[in-house]
């Protein structure tokens, strides 16, 4: 005898995700025997690219997201200077992995305090008052000395991450949604004062994770033990890497690479796919590399339940995100669970503050930021980076000088991505099945594996586009099927 | 500025006043008590990136994030940040709805094709249905962002959704719209402070936007205004080598010396002059209180796009070219579906 448990809306997420497990017996332990993840917003990204100057791709793209905006202006740069030909100068590669890097610190201690922590602490007594009740809770939730530990370092985290984003603007002009990313590199000047200003702040900031945001993790890791072996998952990984070292990109601070079946190995673009039976797209828009997507919703598509097209690496899902960069570059290996995503974001961010101390060394004060190039008539460019929450791709053509079609395969689109043609669950589906659920009115287990990916649905569901010029299309979600 | 720190203590003291506490106003973070006061917020997020709200977490100049949950507003419902999921969330949401006197919140446009179903706000509720409902029983209706406010990046052109903003599925209910993309922190926290200060919405101009924040254009407090020269004239006083190879005039070539200067920004497309807001003085992401931010678009050398503007962003497309905007007005109209009377469904 099952319970089906419709959870939505999954709040501290970004975006709009809803979850359904049905959760039963086995072996005495009631758990989650299957999960549909699903998108339930929609705006149509490349749709609105399409036709327009491209250059004002990477500033409509980070409006894709604006807790990972950083990581499309990237993609978008180095799509167009793919497009142009042309490489970005030292500094504007610099610049751009340092304001990037400002993010990622931003993100990943919004994540752990703002996002995910509360799963894992009980506040009744310490703040009882909205947003923080109503909440669940469980037996097994810290309490005492613990959560008010957490939860004074919550209201710290609130001012760490906010000098992370005034640290990025520094550079980056504004946070969120930066201005200086441009395909060609960046517009900010190099200047002594901006980078002393710039390295206050990220010892400060380090200082934080070292004392604080690193400590939280593993109390938490210590409390909750279980949870290195709830919600593994497919066992999957793919990171696209990201903060190129050198101009080509070559060399990354977290390299390119994949753990497929057991084995590490090297990564090919075009062994993607993206796969609609279970998404609200005809059957022609399915079975593509991104390079000749095809997107054309059908909201009335039976047995589909998701915005979110399933992305398959050689037919098989995989998992994205800081665990998958760590694991790949060689710095996280112990394992693939809830909790060891939560550890390997929180090492990244130690390591990713840490290399930006020495990228401002490298920096050439007055030196060039950007490189011009004329827009070609006819040309494509795949930038290729990863946002925090995973790899993130943006594949570009121009065509009359203008985009002729724009497709982005996002992180979450990988992790949240509903089942295949095959019927193979996503990331996050599969990591949920076998989690233990002890109470179906309070299913916590099930929000903390959904909250360890990290997931961020405005950029995994904005893919539309029609199948003629100028049609509209109608979108009809069939709510029940969520 | 219009809006001063000093004005928001006082905000926080006309709550507190309410609340029949006295004695100094702020509690002390780690000493937050079980409160039921403040100014009651649901926030609703539409087609949307949460930009806004993540810019409202890097509130600093009247006060923080924190200071402002914790003794300022009632957040009842916030997608981001409410530790309650699923049916106890909306439980949360439908309470304060009952209860009513609320201020509704809108981050993102609401899609009105086939009757908004290309945004549910929680199984079986599109955002359409959700604010139509909603608005009828809150006491301040609010627009964050330019895709509330205006459309915005939702609406693009071709607009697939038929995306609205806020104030088109109201029935006429006034919408004080706050528009960026994203919308600055002290646009939202001194609006807000105004309104408990006040106990009513500040002045507004044309488009719903608080004169305070709106009121002049970018480029007439602009620090690089002496080197502008206006349309007509490309060059900013510039030598034309300074940006195109001898010979070639064509206007997609992206100048690779222009943008990183500090002169004016006009002929890389700036749209300052038709961008009504006050980043040049407020500028972005500050350290401290009452303090100017660290830097802003124009101050990082790249033009401004018009964001907080009603014809964004079609309207101030190719952003890095000195394009004609189209007309300010024109903003996105909803399809079918769209009861603008308001009423009872």
């Amino acid at each position: 005898m099952s319970t089906t448990i419709k959870l939505g809306p999954v709040t501290r997420v970004e975006g709009h995700l809803d979850i359904e497990v049905t959760v039963g017996s086995v072996g005495g332990k009631q758990q989650v025997l299957s999960a549909k993840s699903a998108g339930t917003m929609f705006r149509g990204f490349e749709m609105i690219l399409k036709g327009r100057d491209p250059r004002d791709a990477a500033f409509y793209t980070q409006r894709i997201c604006g807790v990972c905006p950083i990581s499309h202006g990237m993609a978008a740069s180095l799509a167009l200077e793919a497009a142009f030909g042309i490489q970005a100068p030292d500094n504007g590669r610099i610049v751009r992995n340092l304001v990037l890097g400002a993010n990622y610190i931003q993100s990943h201690i919004l994540h752990f305090y703002h996002l995910a922590a509360l799963d894992y602490i009980d506040t009744t007594g310490i703040i009882d008052m909205a947003p923080w009740t109503p909440r669940y809770v469980t037996t097994d939730m810290a309490s005492g000395s613990p959560a008010k530990d957490l939860v004074n370092h919550y209201v710290l985290a609130l001012a760490m991450r906010r000098k992370a984003h005034q640290m990025g603007a520094i550079l980056g002009g504004r946070m969120p949604c930066s201005p200086v990313f441009v395909g060609g590199g960046e517009t900010e000047p190099v200047t002594a004062g901006a980078i002393a200003d710039f390295r206050a702040l990220l010892s400060e900031l380090r200082n934080f994770i070292d004392t604080v945001f690193i400590p939280d993790v593993q109390t938490v890791g210590q409390i909750f033990p279980e949870y290195y072996a709830v919600g593994k998952g497919c066992g999957n990984l793919l990171a696209y890497g990201v903060f190129d070292l050198d101009a080509a990109g070559t060399r990354k601070l977290l390299a390119r690479g994949r753990l497929t079946g057991g084995q590490l190995t090297t990564v090919n673009t075009g062994q993607i796919k993206e796969y609609v039976k279970y998404s609200w797209y005809t059957a022609t828009s399915g079975n593509r590399n991104p390079a000749a997507g095809v997107t054309t919703p059908q909201a009335t598509k039976v047995g589909a339940y998701s915005w979110l097209k399933a992305p398959r690496y050689l037919n098989q899902p995989h998992e994205v995100g800081a665990l998958a960069r760590m694991w790949v570059n060689g710095d996280y290996r112990r394992g693939i669970s809830a909790l060891d995503r939560i550890v390997a974001r929180t090492l990244e961010t130690k390591k990713v503050a840490d290399a930006m101390d020495n990228w401002l060394n490298e920096l050439a004060v007055g030196g060039p930021v950007f490189k011009g190039a004329r827009i070609p008539a006819t040309a494509t460019g795949i930038g290729l980076t990863e946002a925090p929450r995973g790899a993130l791709g943006h594949w570009l053509q121009i065509s009359a000088g203008k985009v002729g079609s724009y497709q982005i395969v996002t992180p979450t689109a990988w992790n949240a991505s509903p089942k295949d043609d095959r019927g193979i669950m996503g990331p996050i589906e599969q990591a949920l099945v076998g989690t233990p659920v002890k109470d179906v009115n309070q299913p916590v287990e099930v929000l903390r594996v959904v909250h360890s990916f990290d997931p961020c649905l405005s950029c995994a569901v904005h893919l539309a586009k029609p199948s003629g010029d100028g049609q509209k299309f109608v979108v009809h979600v069939e709510p029940a099927a969520v | 500025m219009p809006i001063t720190r000093r004005d928001f203590l006082k905000a926080s003291a006309a709550v507190a006043g309410a609340l029949g506490i006295s004695g100094p106003l702020l509690f002390r973070e780690q000493e937050a008590l079980a409160r039921t006061g403040g100014l009651p917020i649901v926030w609703l997020q539409g087609q949307g990136c949460t930009g806004c709200s993540v810019s409202l977490l890097n509130s600093i100049y009247y006060t923080t994030i924190d200071d402002l949950l914790l003794n300022t507003v009632d957040l009842k419902f916030h997608p981001n940040l409410s530790a309650a999921a699923g049916s106890t969330a909306i439980g949360a949401a439908e309470a304060a709805y009952g209860k009513g006197g609320f201020a509704l919140v809108v981050e993102g446009a609401i899609p009105t094709a086939d009757l908004g179903k290309a945004c549910y706000v929680w199984p079986g509720t599109t955002l359409l249905a959700a604010v139509k409902r909603y608005y009828l029983r809150a006491s301040l209706l609010m627009a964050v962002g330019t895709c509330a406010s205006f459309g915005g990046v939702s609406a693009g052109k071709p607009n697939p959704t038929l995306a609205v903003p806020l104030k088109q599925v109201v029935g006429g209910k006034p919408v004080i719209n706050i528009p960026g993309c994203p919308a600055h922190p002290d646009w939202v926290v001194g609006t807000i402070a105004y309104i408990l200060k006040n106990g009513k919405a500040p002045a507004l101009d044309a488009y719903g936007r608080p004169k305070d924040f709106f009121g002049a254009k970018v480029h007439d407090k602009c620090p690089r205004r002496s080197s502008y020269v206006g349309p007509g004239h490309h060059s900013g006083g510039r030598p034309c080598l300074t940006c195109h190879e001898a010979g070639d005039l064509s206007p997609s070539r992206i100048p690779s010396a222009a943008l990183s200067g500090t002169g004016c920004l006009y002929p890389m497309g700036c749209k300052g002059p038709s961008t009504y807001c006050d980043c040049p003085t407020r500028r972005w992401n500050g350290a401290a209180r009452a303090t100017p931010g660290v830097n802003w678009c124009i101050g990082a050398g790249s033009p401004c796009i018009g964001c907080t503007q009603p014809n964004f962003p079609d309207g101030m497309s190719p952003f890095l070219s000195a394009a004609a905007t189209t007309d300010p007005a024109a903003v996105p109209t909803g399809g079918p579906g769209v009861d603008d009377e308001g009423g009872d469904d």
